[in-house]
């Protein structure tokens, strides 16, 4: 579904570049769910919006569903983006237009596509459990409420790719549970933002990004780290301890791996 | 969709909503007020014109006058007034009485005694004609009977009645002149009814016959213009009108289409053709800066959907899709703006005509022409709205969420741009290059303030960041954290930058506006004083200048005054009442008084006039010996009553040896005094004329005139030497040379001086003055001199009444007979001419003319100017402070942490107000400074009136008071909205904020 190949991601300000991303390798499978983990200011944010065709890569490839990001104009990423990516972005209310009911909302999203499901709409707010607030205007509805609305409208147009950014960050914890249950339960793949332990618990897939790179990745409630292009590895922070930066090591090869010894002991 | 947006933006959405509905006004309340002002020229033309001027009066002897009335229509003509008219003298032939019947003539009467005739031959008269009731009338020319039995068909007298001869019922007739006692031969109209006319016959000999049915009648049929019922969308069809009767009156036979019509249609098409260029500048100026408003309006509008806008494009939307949501809700604002626009354009022309335009019930349209300069100006506010959804459209959507910095755009390079077509601009029009030529005049100069405000603006927007920017280290060590904060935000320029444009464009206009209105009103209420001369001057029929001295006399707080066009133009008049009646500033004569000036026009000890009645002319003569083979003629030359010109009377065939000879009197001269012009011989040699030996000189010793068969002496000053011009006469008599080679040949009475003493406004090319009967018979001399005098409106001269009575051969048809009634006399002096039976065929105040100048194009242009500009500003200065405000608002998240980190609230106050203070003031006085430029520049290039005045000069200096009230408004109202909103702004720092992330 997701194919990154040595993705780079720069941002241009006025007097000096960001490297936001750099040789980010990555490949999620069509069903997958994914939670980007990483500290504030990691990248994953930019590798959501990467994902959602918002940015073009500065270097390196990305492939979404088989088209390949930084070949497409303006016109077919929006069309790539209307029909196969939904997005929640972090602050609920950034997703909702307030003065639009919840109804609307998702009729709104639905503009995009061509094939316009109209029965959908109330579907989604059967499945979200705002049935009964459809008519209400999205200002007024609750935290929780707005963010189970801002699902059901990235699942508007039955896209294959979901992608939500902190989508429990202003959530208690039942509503939260609800949000991640909904993004679950929606069958399709998701990418989910995350600093909650709990939402990286509920994906199948962690993927840790630090400093621009994919650091680790989890697996089965298993961490591991990830060899970068270069065979960098970035040492989780709870073994900072014992190799802090800027130690000397010495590297002792392993049939099935190496071993990393301070140079002093 | 869209109604929740604007209800959730309201305030925004409502701002957006005045803007563009005060720019569709705008550029739609000028040609609105347009339609309404030239259908006041019309109306305003039509109603101050004498009858004949304002319709048309068809006579014919051969056909039916109601028919060729009727052959042209219009809603704006009134139905035919229909009569018939006959001129005869009585049995005796003393008196000539016009007999007629005209429809309607009893409601138009005032019956004093008896009834209207409502039979065949029944008549009735006034009161002046001695006629009781039941008299029996006979009149020359009505007969009854039939060949032999033809006898004089008796009118019977049934009432006797007033009238009022000013009624434009009777179309501008002099009509009642034995009421006025204005004539001697013509007697009132004996009014009877159309059955008349079917039992009587004509005389024999009575000239106009109408071969059908061989009567003398005249049928004439009066039609008006109703300019109550006309609008200037009618002109062509009037022309058309015109056309037709004055085609009418040329090509069919013994058909007389009596109007001034046409000079009413040239002077209107004077007035109208200068009204479209002006109020077409100062449109276009008001929509530019509607425009300018609205584009910023707009594009908080905009900006404040950038969430909506990027959320719709998060989802896919396709661009046009993006484009068409961006521009909905400002979309739908200027479509709601459109009528409301409209709307306000119509009350507000309507407002204006009825404040400044003199016609009552005026009609204001919303035409074709306005509805498309409003959907213009909508259209602008659409593509401005474009304009400022580029960016927020084709931004990066991640760009706006991340905020990130953009390197920022040379936005100096357009603005240069625009500074240098400006300035080009005021070249061009201060160096009166092409621009200045449309419409014949220099309308362009209307351009001068939009001009000048761009020029004053965009360096003062520059000007003020970087003084504040000079100052922000001076703040950093003193002046507290306030000033600190203001300047530091003033520097930045976020919002400084649109409000000084906004604000010192809006402003500019309007001082500039006020400037100029203040000016021109000034300029208006001088020439009208000058032009009108007096304070209410009334046009009365043409008599001569006897009559109108007596009509005056009578009067107190009026002076005669009789004004003969040309140029030099002459206004003759009483000058001691001349000097009590007119209007006067002695600046206009380096301080002196009229009173002081007028006798200067009045020689004294001037010899009588030589008057003679009668019906034969004696004269006596000594003669010498006229050699063989000269014929010598003497004439006298007599100014006869109600002739233009002189008549030659061949007195003598002088012979030696016969001293008396007599020749026959003009017939004018039998019953009115004729007056003795001049005598001159005329010599002629025969073929055995003898050169050598030419005739000498003869003398002549006295005058008689012969009435009702008594010779009396007619008084001459023939011993007089100053009593003839050149001197020829003396103790001997008068003397002429009969001799070709030598001597005087002809003498006049010097009843005045050559040249006339005059008062003068300024010396005209031509040498003499038009006189009463334009015959520019006299020369004239400054007597006194001033830059202007009461009733001229060209290079002219005021002459006394009684000297140009005694130049003059009569009357022309261009001489003007007016009373002019004193300040504050007006309604006396009208009734006083009612009562003497005196018509006034116009009236004209000095506040009607003042009026009419604010109705032409210059000065509606002016109008409109101010009125707009006033908007305008009020407008820009709302902006800004919304802009201010809207601006110190994204900020309250750092006052609060400023206060929440120890910063006291009265330093905060104080950089609030210091920021909006600043800016604001420094936006108004860059406004000030251009609007006050604009005037001092401009204003003597402005066209004031659709014909620029001769005289007096016009003043341009400008007025302070208006603009200094202007100003301190501004100031005022800048301040107190500086306090508002800082005010504001500080309620809404509250700790809690901080939990919010910064806007």
């Amino acid at each position: 579904m997701v194919r990154c190949d040595g993705v780079v991601q720069i941002y241009q300000t006025r007097e000096i570049e960001v490297v936001a991303l750099r040789d980010i390798d990555l490949v999620i499978e069509e069903g997958e769910n994914v939670a980007l983990l990483g500290p504030s200011g990691a990248g994953k944010s930019t590798l959501l919006w990467l994902l959602a065709g918002l940015l073009r890569p500065s270097a390196g490839r990305l492939w979404l569903g088989g088209a390949e990001i930084g070949r497409l104009g303006q016109a077919a990423l929006n069309r790539l983006r209307a029909a196969q990516v939904g997005v929640v972005l972090q602050n609920p209310a950034r997703n909702l237009i307030p003065y639009g009911t919840a109804t609307q909302n998702i009729a709104f999203a639905q503009r995009a596509n061509r094939k316009r499901d109209r029965r959908r709409a109330g579907d989604l707010l059967e499945r979200v459990g705002l049935t009964s607030v459809g008519d209400r205007p999205a200002g007024r509805l609750s935290g929780g409420e707005q963010q189970r609305l801002a699902v059901a409208v990235a699942l508007a147009n039955r896209p294959r790719l979901l992608l939500a950014d902190e989508p429990t960050s202003q959530l208690d914890t039942q509503s939260g549970r609800a949000v991640v249950d909904l993004i679950r339960e929606s069958g399709t793949t998701a990418v989910v933002v995350t600093h909650d332990p709990m939402v990286g618990e509920a994906m199948g897939r962690t993927v840790t990004i630090r400093d621009g790179r994919i650091g680790a990745e989890g697996r089965d409630g298993e961490d591991l780290v990830v060899i970068g292009r270069e065979g960098a590895i970035q040492l989780p922070p709870e073994y900072h301890e014992l190799l802090p930066p800027g130690t000397m090591a010495r590297v002792e090869p392993l049939p099935d791996g190496l071993i990393l010894r301070r140079a002093d002991s | 969709m869209i109604a929740g947006g604007l209800w959730l933006r309201r305030w925004l959405s409502l701002a957006v909503l005045v803007v563009s509905a005060v720019t569709v006004a705008a550029a739609a309340v000028g040609p609105v007020y347009l339609g309404t002002a030239r259908t006041a020229v019309v109306r305003d033309a039509l109603e101050d014109a004498p009858p004949d001027h304002r319709g048309w009066r068809i006579t014919s002897v051969v056909e039916d006058a109601a028919d060729l009335a009727r052959q042209v229509s219009a809603p704006f003509l009134t139905a035919p007034i229909l009569g018939a008219e006959m001129l005869s003298p009585d049995l005796k032939a003393t008196r000539t009485y016009p007999l007629m019947w005209q429809d309607g003539q009893c409601e138009h009467v005032v019956l004093v005694k008896g009834r209207c005739p409502a039979a065949a031959a029944e008549i009735m008269v006034t009161r002046a004609s001695g006629f009781k009731i039941g008299a029996k009338v006979k009149l020359g020319a009505l007969v009854s009977g039939e060949g032999a039995d033809q006898r004089p068909m008796p009118l019977r007298v049934v009432g006797i009645y007033h009238a009022d001869a000013a009624d434009p019922f009777w179309f501008g007739r002099n009509l009642f002149t034995q009421s006025a006692g204005t004539t001697d031969g013509n007697g009132d109209p004996l009014f009877t009814v159309p059955q008349t006319r079917q039992i009587a016959t004509t005389a024999a000999g009575v000239d106009w016959v109408d071969p059908a049915d061989g009567r003398a009648w005249n049928t004439f049929a009066i039609v008006y213009v109703d300019p109550l019922r006309i609008t200037s969308q009618d002109l062509p069809a009037l022309e058309s009108a015109q056309a037709r009767l004055a085609e009418m009156g040329q090509s069919r036979q013994r058909t007389i289409v009596f109007t001034y019509m046409r000079d009413t249609l040239a002077a209107i098409r004077l007035q109208l053709d200068s009204l479209s260029v002006p109020t077409t500048l100062v449109t276009l100026q008001l929509v530019a800066l509607g425009w300018l408003l609205l584009f910023l309006t707009v594009r908080d509008l905009v900006v404040a959907r950038a969430p909506e806008i990027a959320l719709a494009r998060l989802r896919g939307l396709s661009t046009a899709r993006v484009w068409a949501f961006g521009l909905s809700e400002p979309a739908a604002i200027l479509l709601a703006a459109v009528p409301l626009g409209l709307a306000a354009a119509w009350t507000s022309a309507g407002a204006m005509a009825h404040g400044l335009l003199r016609a009552a019930g005026l009609p204001v349209v919303v035409d074709v022409s306005a509805v498309l300069y409003g959907l213009a100006a909508a259209l602008g506010g659409l593509l401005a709205a474009a304009g400022a959804a580029r960016r927020t459209v084709t931004q990066p959507v991640v760009e706006q969420w991340r905020r990130t910095p953009r390197a920022r755009s040379r936005t100096w390079i357009p603005e240069a741009v625009v500074l240098a077509v400006t300035v080009v601009g005021i070249g061009e029009l201060l160096s009166g290059g092409v621009i200045t030529e449309s419409g014949g005049r220099q309308a362009a100069a209307l351009l001068a303030p939009g001009l000048l405000a761009v020029a004053f603006a965009l360096p003062a927007r520059r000007l003020l960041p970087l003084a504040c920017a000079a100052l922000f280290r001076l703040t950093r060590r003193r002046g507290g954290i306030g000033a600190f904060l203001a300047i530091r935000q003033v520097a930045r320029g976020a919002a400084t930058g649109s409000t000084v444009i906004v604000l010192g464009a809006g402003l500019a206009l309007a001082v500039f506006a006020v400037a100029a209105w203040s000016v021109t009103a000034r300029n208006f209420g001088e020439v009208a004083r000058v032009h009108n001369g007096a304070e209410t001057v009334y046009v009365v029929p043409r008599g001569d200048a006897a009559w109108l001295r007596g009509v005056s006399a009578g009067i107190p707080g009026a002076a005669p005054v009789i004004r003969v066009p040309g140029r030099p133009l002459m206004l003759a008049t009483d000058p001691a009442r001349f000097a009590e009646v007119a209007l006067w500033r002695p600046a206009y004569a380096s301080g002196r008084s009229l009173s002081a000036l007028t006798p200067k026009a009045t020689p004294a000890g001037l010899p009588p006039r030589v008057l003679m009645t009668g019906d034969r002319i004696r004269v006596r003569l000594k003669v010498p010996t006229i050699p063989k083979g000269w014929s010598v003629i003497l004439y006298t030359d007599f100014r006869v009553p109600r002739e233009t010109g002189p008549r030659a009377v061949p007195v003598a065939r002088p012979v030696h040896g016969q001293s008396v000879y007599e020749w026959g009197l003009p017939r004018g001269c039998q019953s009115a005094a004729c007056e003795l012009r001049g005598v001159r011989v005329t010599v002629t040699p025969g073929a055995d004329a003898d050169f050598e030996n030419p005739p000498g000189a003869l003398t002549i010793t006295g005058f008689e005139v012969q009435r009702g068969g008594r010779w009396e002496k007619a008084e001459a000053g023939l011993g007089d030497a100053a009593a003839w011009r050149p001197p020829v006469s003396g103790h001997g008599g008068l003397t002429l040379s009969m001799s070709p080679f030598g001597g005087a040949s002809s003498a006049i009475p010097a009843t005045f001086p050559d040249p006339l003493p005059v008062l003068s406004n300024g010396r005209a090319n031509a040498q003499k003055l038009p006189g009463l009967d334009a015959g520019y018979l006299a020369g004239y001399s400054p007597a006194a001199s001033a830059v202007a005098l009461p009733g001229l409106d060209d290079v002219g001269a005021v002459v006394d009444l009684e000297l140009a009575d005694r130049v003059t051969y009569g009357y022309s048809a261009q001489a003007e007979f007016q009373i002019w009634a004193a300040p504050g006399r007006g309604p006396a002096v009208r009734e006083a001419l009612r009562k003497a039976g005196v018509p006034v065929l116009a009236t004209r105040t000095v506040d009607e003319l003042e009026a009419g100048y604010a109705g032409q194009g210059p000065g509606l242009a002016l109008v409109l100017l101010i009125m707009s500009a006033g908007a305008a500003a009020l407008l820009a200065l709302g902006r800004a402070v919304l802009s201010l405000y809207a601006e110190a608002r994204r900020r309250t998240y750092e006052l609060t942490a400023l206060e929440a980190a120890g910063a006291q609230v009265g330093p905060l106050r104080r950089a609030l107000l210091l920021e909006q203070v600043i800016t604001l003031c420094w936006a108004s006085l860059a406004g000030i400074v251009a609007g006050v430029s604009a005037a001092m520049v401009a204003l003597p290039r402005v066209p004031e009136f659709a014909d620029p005045p001769v005289t007096p000069p016009l003043v341009y200096t400008l007025i302070p008071a208006p603009i200094i009230l202007v100003a301190a408004a501004a100031l005022v109202a800048s301040l107190l909205a500086a306090a508002l909103t800082s005010e504001l702004l500080l309620r809404g720092v509250r700790y809690e904020r901080l939990r919010e992330a910064p806007a």
